[in-house]
């Protein structure tokens, strides 16, 4: 991507001369112009005014009251932002590594499938359902006399785990995001996975190549990009990972989701719109800032990690 | 071509008719007046039924239009905004935690006083004759020290609830000696004592709220929150409400399975007559009303006292509040006073299964014991009206551990007093 917007220009440059290309130069702002103020509208602005507004307490409704960084240095005292920021991070590491670890399982045994169309489906609907589902159904599930403990009862586990206590929490919501997104992304792979054309298969198998060398040779190199396009898809979704935490952890009754189930999404959350105290609008967006500080250098790292060179058939 | 003349006609009615529309609207406005009023409750709540009949009353009587936007529970996040806006809402209700968070602390909410003293139409009766002082005496104070910002309509509040048509439960424990000693006699009868759901920390914690009240008087975790240093959870008295917590967990008095459980999963098994007592707010029967096991009355009583003596009980009032920044305050004002006269209010109790403040209004039948109770003893606030951030973020998981047999009670004490230390140093 990257090296992609630093050629455009330079390219402009070198074809100066010919007259095509000065007309197509004269029309760049005008083409450009306003998508640029959409996007500086919508999207540079209010996170302009979220820096800005996360050097004072305020209220949202009041006067707003000069606190320079004192704002981060509460989220680095918050004993409940170190609990978000490390959860978020889990969800995007082994959350990230599960997930995508399982989809190319799945695509390695899809590929080859008999009735793969009606699999891929199957594996897409979880990613269909409102997480509300997901926290509702958990409770009937996991709960001590739920189907799951019935189950595992009648296989003869007797010692079974606390699926619901908070301490498990954190473990089962990553577990619920992995199950949801996984599905979404081995459709995403898959349709790179179909455009690798067969015949490169059929002559690494005639020269003995086994699956795994299959995938490691000729899957993963050919569909990369996707791969790496899917990755910082996961990295910022993670970092948005909200309604399931809030329904797991029992937020629909009088009392928040404990705190060590928070995720970074949800600490800007209950930081605006606290139910009993009083909202911290500045303390809310310094930890956005943060959050989106964090996912822009995820997102840097990962596609320097990921980038290759292209492999062109 | 005939399309355009035809919407020109259609669009010119449509004006014509507006404009009637309006005309009339005006006039009615200029007899009585309007105001704005977001409810808490949809329109198809038990309570907003109970809320529209009696505004429908009030705009035929006095000729005031009332613009009712049905927000529901998401109010609390609009309101702020709106406020922000300059397009504030001429009355609005939630729970005094809100109310008192979003615009009493901030300094947003209009003091009441002049409705408490007004009359209640046609009754011969003011607002404060009819609501009892003490169940605003115990308000906190805005910046400018007014206690009198809500009105309230119902008055919640959080007991134990048990069946009364129990034999084993004929008489309710009066003393904590006797509420262990009954928990010990159901033990032996393979009967669980207290049913709690492990995830509903604010319900759970009430039992140590109270206990702590119980144990060292009036305001004792208001005092601790207020003691930045932390000093509050060094008191003997704490560790000794601490201590019967611990020792409901360790004496296995707790309905099995309680420290893995979802709410309401195990209020349901209350309900079907798995536990004997329940612990929770006052929306707990009509909740758990379609569950109920068949023959099952619902009774209530106080969490028992201690050699402290204290007797207090939780209020959790729910009511109207006016912003400051509203424009149309007078005409709100009159409804709300309108709102408490008797044969508007009963509806609550009737309809919509809550207790009023009103003591001449009978509460529902499964909250008869509670309207008593609330009646008799002085009142209080649940956690004294600390902030919910420092629940969540600073007790939570110390009381979480002690709740779910992790912890003794001296470890609980010395962890709070830790997650105590540092909401202060992140929140001082």
């Amino acid at each position: 991507m990257a090296v992609s917007t630093l050629a455009a220009p330079s390219r402009a440059r070198v074809a100066r001369g010919g007259p095509l290309e000065r007309q197509a130069n004269r029309l760049f702002w005008p083409f450009v112009g306003p998508a640029l103020a959409f996007y500086g509208l919508l999207f540079l602005a209010p996170i302009i005014f979220a820096a800005w507004t996360s050097l004072y307490r305020w209220d949202g409704m009041g006067e707003m009251k000069w606190r320079g960084l004192d704002n981060y240095r509460t989220l680095i005292d918050d004993q409940s932002f170190h609990y978000a920021v490390l959860n978020t991070i889990k969800i995007l590491v082994v959350g990230g590594v599960a997930t995508f670890a399982v989809s190319f399982a799945l695509t390695l045994a899809l590929r080859e499938m008999w009735g793969k169309m009606f699999a891929r489906s199957v594996l897409f609907f979880p990613c269909l359902v409102n997480a509300l589902v997901f926290g509702i159904a958990a409770g009937f599930l996991f709960g001590p006399d739920g189907p799951v403990n019935k189950v595992l009862h009648l296989i003869g586990i007797d010692v079974v785990p606390k699926w619901l206590s908070v301490d498990n929490l954190p473990a089962m919501i990553i577990a619920t995001i992995v199950w949801t997104a996984t599905g979404y992304y081995t459709t995403i792979i898959m349709a790179a996975v179909d455009q690798i054309p067969t015949y490169l298969y059929e002559a690494a198998e005639l020269e003995g190549a086994n699956a795994w060398q299959r995938f490691r040779h000729i899957t993963l190199p050919l569909s990369w990009e996707v791969v790496s396009v899917c990755a910082v898809l996961w990295t910022v979704s993670s970092v948005k990972v909200f309604e399931i935490v809030l329904l797991f952890g029992g937020g629909a009754t009088t009392n928040d989701a404990p705190i060590q189930t928070w995720t970074t999404a949800m600490y800007v959350y209950f930081s605006a719109f606290p139910r009993s105290s009083v909202p911290k609008l500045g303390l809310a967006a310094a930890a956005a800032v943060v959050s989106l500080v964090m996912v822009g250098l995820f997102v840097l790292v990962l596609r320097r990690i990921m980038r290759r060179e292209r492999v062109v058939l | 071509m005939r399309g355009p003349k035809v919407t020109a006609v259609l669009a010119a009615g449509a004006l014509a008719l507006t404009a009637c529309g309006g005309g009339s609207g005006s006039e009615s406005k200029s007899s009585g007046g309007e105001f704005t009023y977001w409810s808490m409750w949809k329109e198809n709540e038990p309570q907003a039924k109970v809320i529209k009949a009696a505004i429908d009353k009030f705009s035929k009587e006095t000729g005031t239009k009332v613009d009712v936007e049905w927000q529901g529970r998401d109010i609390r996040t609009k309101i702020g905004p709106a406020i922000a806006a300059n397009k504030a809402p001429d009355l609005v209700e939630n729970g005094f935690d809100v109310i008192n968070s979003l615009l009493v602390s901030t300094g947003q909410a209009m003091d009441l006083t002049p409705v408490y003293n007004s009359e209640v139409p046609g009754e011969g009766k003011k607002v404060s004759d009819v609501i009892p002082a003490k169940y605003l005496d115990a308000m906190p104070k805005d910046p400018d020290g007014v206690t009198r910002w809500i009105v309230p309509y119902v008055l919640n509040s959080a007991m134990y609830y048990y069946n009364k048509a129990d034999a084993d439960l004929a008489t309710t424990p009066a003393t904590w000696d006797d509420f262990v000693k009954l928990c010990d006699t159901l033990k032996a009868k393979a009967k669980a004592c207290v049913a709690s759901d492990g995830d509903n920390t604010w319900t759970n914690f009430l039992l140590l709220d109270y206990l702590l009240v119980r144990d060292n008087g009036p305001g004792t975790l208001g005092k601790i929150y207020a003691d930045k240093t932390g000093a509050g959870w060094d008191q003997p008295g704490v560790l000794e409400s601490a201590k019967k917590i611990e020792q409901l967990v360790k004496g296995g008095y707790l309905l099995k399975g309680y420290d893995a459980s979802k709410y309401p999963a195990q209020q349901t098994n209350w309900a079907t007559g798995k536990a004997a007592f329940h612990l929770d707010g006052t929306w707990v029967p009509s909740e758990a009303s379609k569950n109920l096991a068949s023959g099952f009355k619902v009774g209530e009583f106080a969490v028992p006292t201690t050699k402290g003596g204290n007797t207090e009980i939780d209020i959790i009032p729910l009511g109207f509040a006016i912003p400051k920044k509203a424009k149309h305050a007078e005409a709100a004002q009159k409804f709300i006073a309108y709102f408490l006269k008797k044969d508007n209010l009963t509806g609550i109790s009737t309809e919509a299964e809550n207790m009023t403040p009103r003591e001449d209004i009978p509460a529902p039948e499964q909250l008869t014991d509670a309207q008593k109770l609330l009646t008799e003893n002085p009142s209080r606030l649940p956690l004294d009206g600390v902030p919910g951030d420092y629940l969540d973020k600073g007790i939570a998981p110390a009381f979480n551990d002690l709740w779910l047999g992790k912890a003794t009670a001296e470890q609980f004490v010395a962890k709070a007093k830790q997650g105590h230390i540092n909401f202060w140093k992140a929140n001082g």
